[in-house]
């Protein structure tokens, strides 16, 4: 087969297809576009502003390599006036872990960054392989995923920096996309697709700018950059992305290689038009913890092949509490009513409150992640922690209409 | 298998013996039958309930000659001539019409016999049949739509018949995806124009509730999620007649019992093609896809996938009014109030964007390259 | 069957490197790198391509039992890219694409790690 001429400078050989629009690029055209949308997204978005202190959230990994790699190149470019940093959480998975913070170290050379490494045991006392030790494999990405949020979050505070950026590329949001619309989910559809993680319940700001990139341009981008990178899946979470939303969004991808753009483009209007009354559900709850639940470092945003069966349990359980008439109840004993401000203004009034034991934002009295440490503390693993979280919303009526249709079917 | 076990009595009527499981209840064919009749009433409550006294609502039922719409059909006729027996109110009456399925699937299913059994059936009823490209006839504007939406890809020819144009058109459309999105909306607007002429305030669509939530998860997936709501939710739709989904509460394997015990609709019923096996993933269309999806997980997760459908019934009509919108598709030019998104500023690489939107732009006949 | 007598220049076997990276490696032996040597034809007569390739993987590098982590429908795992001396295999004509001498195939997995 003939080389194909890029689409761009008509001159270099084509070596990329791109998924949205079916261009053919060159190596050089390819890596000028793709950073150069980046940048039109950061500009239409207003995501910084000059002499802000950035700290980007680095695992080692593909895309937050990437992330912290055109940000050094535009940072420089475009003279944004960045104070830029890698923040790495280190979960304490021997084996694991290791190779992943070398990476971040050499990138942190190689972007000339400061790097933070905060571990899991400083900030918890508790390291992910003993966290495993006691609770088993099964369910220890919960725990994970609970301390890797405020972990970033911690961080940056300690570091005294506002903004934290992470490298959620277009197929994590559009995988977020469907898990809402999976969960019934209408305050995180919502929210869920924005570029900056609203956060009227923390003071830490996280954005999003790799928010409209494909997945496989990242992955090109950094293959046609050289970018040092490290890969592999967590021990604890083997093929965890196995019969996912992950596997259907690839699947769309492959027969129309634009959707998961597309996606991006309906989440962000549904978002728009997702009753007032209900966007702030929840939200005082999740805002700063949320952004994928049971999803850990080395998945990023990505579902896990089980979130399926929880949803599903969740739902049945919602069914059986419907029909009983009896609110459901959270482990923690808090009743769960839907934040309904008669404007949605209300919710947003809301108070912030802190962890009473550490003093991290949360709605609740106690933090989440302060939950997960009494039941690990008390030897008592799998306390209370909802995993399908956002299902307390489901239509009121129902029951109503339930109970009526039992009546007339008994009747006639 | 029910046959087997020892004779058991409904759970219901506690007198005949049960025939069906449903919702993990034992029925009698009879009271299955009323059960699936009221999921589908509670549905239409309002129209009866304006219109007990004052003029009647006049409502459209499109049938595909499929399992749900002829399931859909047998609910309201049988409810229709039970309270005309009885001299109660109708509250709403209905029209119905037959897009000649011959003229729409490629493979020119025969369905003669099915629709004589359909007018034998329903003997007093207003049946009109139609072809798929009386389109040009009922939406005289949707030639020019074609030749601007699909450029140089389809040259009309006005000497061809009717027949000849539409599969010019739709020859011109390259991916399974696409065909089948843009089929859908041709069929959408033919049926809406159908509406306005005979007089019908709304439309009833027979989708299942799989078949909502495989519309609504294909429909995000092509950029369509500001248009579930009147895809899939009840409501208005951008053309001024109400769509109205009442199969949403049942399940297709459901309306696939209510047939087995209707002996009447074995002879209307073109049974659907069994899922052909050896298809690539990559040569299914978006929507096939999502209706696999939805079959597949609906059997390990019947929650969720119910779930999807009554999600985006939630979501609010959107309220720019006088906002521009798309001349093939009628939804909104760029993005819904309140959705700073650059997706679309991306793809504004032509001028034909001014005309049609997000969804309509990806299913347009490909440039050459 | 083969057509021995009309073995030309063309019908030496084809050496050509194969590479897997992104956690395909994983599948692999945890190694990046492979050389493998592919017959000038198979039994057919027809050249090595793609899918020849695939099997051949699958047949004599994997150590891996899940097959489907990089096989599904007879081809690649969607979301796992193929490069063909670094261009995407799409611009190559993916799985029908015959195999050259000297050429390097890319596996990249999008599917792990970020």
């Amino acid at each position: 087969m003939a080389p194909t001429a890029c689409f761009n400078c008509k001159e270099a050989r084509a070596v990329i297809i791109r998924p949205k629009n079916r261009h053919k690029l060159c190596r050089a055209c390819f890596i000028s576009i793709f950073e150069t949308e980046v940048h039109e997204t950061i500009i239409g978005t207003n995501l910084f502003f000059p002499g802000e202190r950035v700290a980007i959230g680095a695992s080692g990994g593909k895309d937050s390599t990437v992330l912290a790699a055109v940000l050094k190149t535009l940072n420089e470019r475009y003279n944004y006036g960045l104070d830029l940093c890698l923040l790495s959480i280190d979960e304490g998975i021997r084996g694991y872990r290791d190779d992943s913070l070398e990476t971040v170290k050499r990138n942190a050379v190689q972007y000339e960054m400061p790097l933070d490494i905060l571990g899991y045991s400083e900030l918890y006392g508790w390291t992910m392989d003993q966290v495993v030790e006691q609770v088993g494999k099964k369910g220890n990405c919960t725990y994970c995923g609970v301390f890797r949020r405020q972990a970033l979050d911690r961080g940056a505070a300690r570091l005294g920096i506002k903004h934290v950026v992470t490298g959620h590329n277009a197929d994590d949001v559009a995988e977020t996309v469907m898990m809402n619309l999976l969960r019934g989910d209408l305050p995180r559809l919502s929210r869920g697709t924005s570029i900056v993680t609203s956060s009227d319940a923390s003071d830490i700001k996280r954005s999003k700018p790799l928010k409209y990139a494909y997945e496989k341009e990242i992955v090109l981008y950094a293959h046609h950059r050289q970018l040092d990178y490290f890969t592999t899946e967590c021990i604890y979470s083997p093929e965890a992305f196995r019969g996912s939303a992950r596997t259907l969004i690839k699947d769309l991808e492959k027969i129309r290689p634009s959707s998961i753009l597309d996606i991006v483009k309906s989440g962000e209007d549904m978002a728009a038009l997702v009753p007032v009354e209900v966007r702030g559900a929840g939200k005082s709850k999740q805002s700063a913890e949320e952004e994928s639940a049971g999803g850990c470092g080395s998945q990023n945003g990505r579902t896990s092949g089980g979130e399926m069966a929880a949803m599903e349990e969740q739902l049945a359980q919602n069914d059986e509490a419907e029909s009983l008439e009896t609110e459901i109840k959270l482990p923690n004993g808090s009743r769960v009513k839907p934040n309904r401000g008669p404007t949605g203004k209300a919710v947003k009034a809301q108070t912030i409150k802190h962890c009473e034991r550490c003093n991290y934002i949360s709605s609740q009295r106690i933090c989440k992640a302060c939950t997960l440490l009494d039941g690990l503390n008390r030897n008592r693993p799998k306390t209370a922690i909802e995993v399908g979280v956002g299902m307390e919303d489901e239509e009121s009526s129902s029951t109503l209409m339930r109970q009526m249709e039992r009546a007339q079917l008994s009747a006639t | 298998m029910p046959a087997k076990e020892p004779k058991k009595s409904c759970m219901e009527c506690n007198d005949a013996e049960f025939e069906l499981t449903v919702r993990k209840r034992q029925l009698c064919s009879l009271c299955f039958r009323r059960f699936i009749a009221h999921k589908v009433q509670s549905r239409l409550s309002v129209y009866r309930a304006f219109g007990l006294d004052g003029p009647k609502h006049q409502l459209l039922l499109p049938v595909s000659l499929g399992v749900s719409s002829s399931v859909l059909m047998h609910i309201l006729n049988s409810d229709r001539q039970n309270r005309l027996s009885n001299g109660r109110p109708l509250g709403y009456d209905f029209k119905i019409l037959v897009i000649e399925p011959s003229t729409i699937a490629a493979t020119g299913v025969p369905f003669d016999q099915n629709y004589e059994a359909l007018q034998k059936n329903l003997p007093m009823h207003d049946i009109t049949r139609i072809p798929f490209h009386s389109i040009f006839d009922y939406v005289p504007e949707v030639n020019d739509i074609m030749q601007e939406y699909a450029g140089s890809k389809f040259i009309d020819n006005s000497t061809q018949s009717n027949e000849e144009r539409l599969a010019a058109f739709r020859a011109s459309i390259s991916t399974p995806t696409s065909r089948t999105d843009v089929d859908n909306i041709l069929l959408t607007r033919l049926v809406v124009e159908f509406a306005k002429k005979s007089g019908c305030e709304s439309v009833m669509w027979g989708d299942s509730d799989s078949r909502l939530a495989a519309k609504a998860l294909a429909g995000v997936a092509k950029g369509r999620g500001a248009s579930l709501t009147w895809q899939v939710s009840d409501g208005m739709s951008p053309w001024g007649v109400r769509f109205e989904y009442p199969l949403r509460d049942l399940f297709k394997a459901e309306l696939l019992q209510y047939e087995s015990v209707c002996a009447e609709l074995s002879d209307i019923v073109i049974p659907d093609q069994p899922p052909s096996e050896n298809v690539l993933t990559k040569n299914l269309s978006i929507d096939e896809l999502m209706l696999r999806y939805v079959q597949n997980q609906g059997a390990k997760y019947p929650g969720v996938m119910a779930n999807v459908a009554r999600t985006a019934n939630k979501l609010n009509p959107s309220t720019s009014d006088n906002a521009p919108t798309c001349s093939l598709c009628a939804s909104l030019l760029g993005n819904v109030e309140g959705n700073s998104g650059v997706t679309v500023a991306n793809q504004a690489e032509d001028n034909h964007s001014s005309q049609f939107c997000y969804g309509c732009m990806r299913s347009r006949p490909e440039k050459l390259c | 069957m083969a057509n021995t007598s009309n073995a030309g220049q063309g019908d030496f076997p084809i050496p050509i490197t194969v590479e897997f990276t992104g956690g395909l490696e994983l599948l692999f032996g945890n190694e990046r790198k492979h050389k493998v040597v592919l017959p000038a034809r198979l039994e057919d007569g027809s050249k090595p391509n793609i899918s020849y390739l695939l099997k051949y993987l699958v047949d004599n590098l994997m150590k891996d039992q899940r097959i489907d982590m990089f096989i599904m429908e007879d081809n690649v795992r969607p979301g796992i890219l193929v490069l063909i001396n670094d261009a995407d295999w799409e611009l190559e004509g993916e799985e029908t694409y015959e195999l050259q001498q000297g050429d390097n195939i890319v596996f990249v997995s999008t599917l792990h790690g970020g």
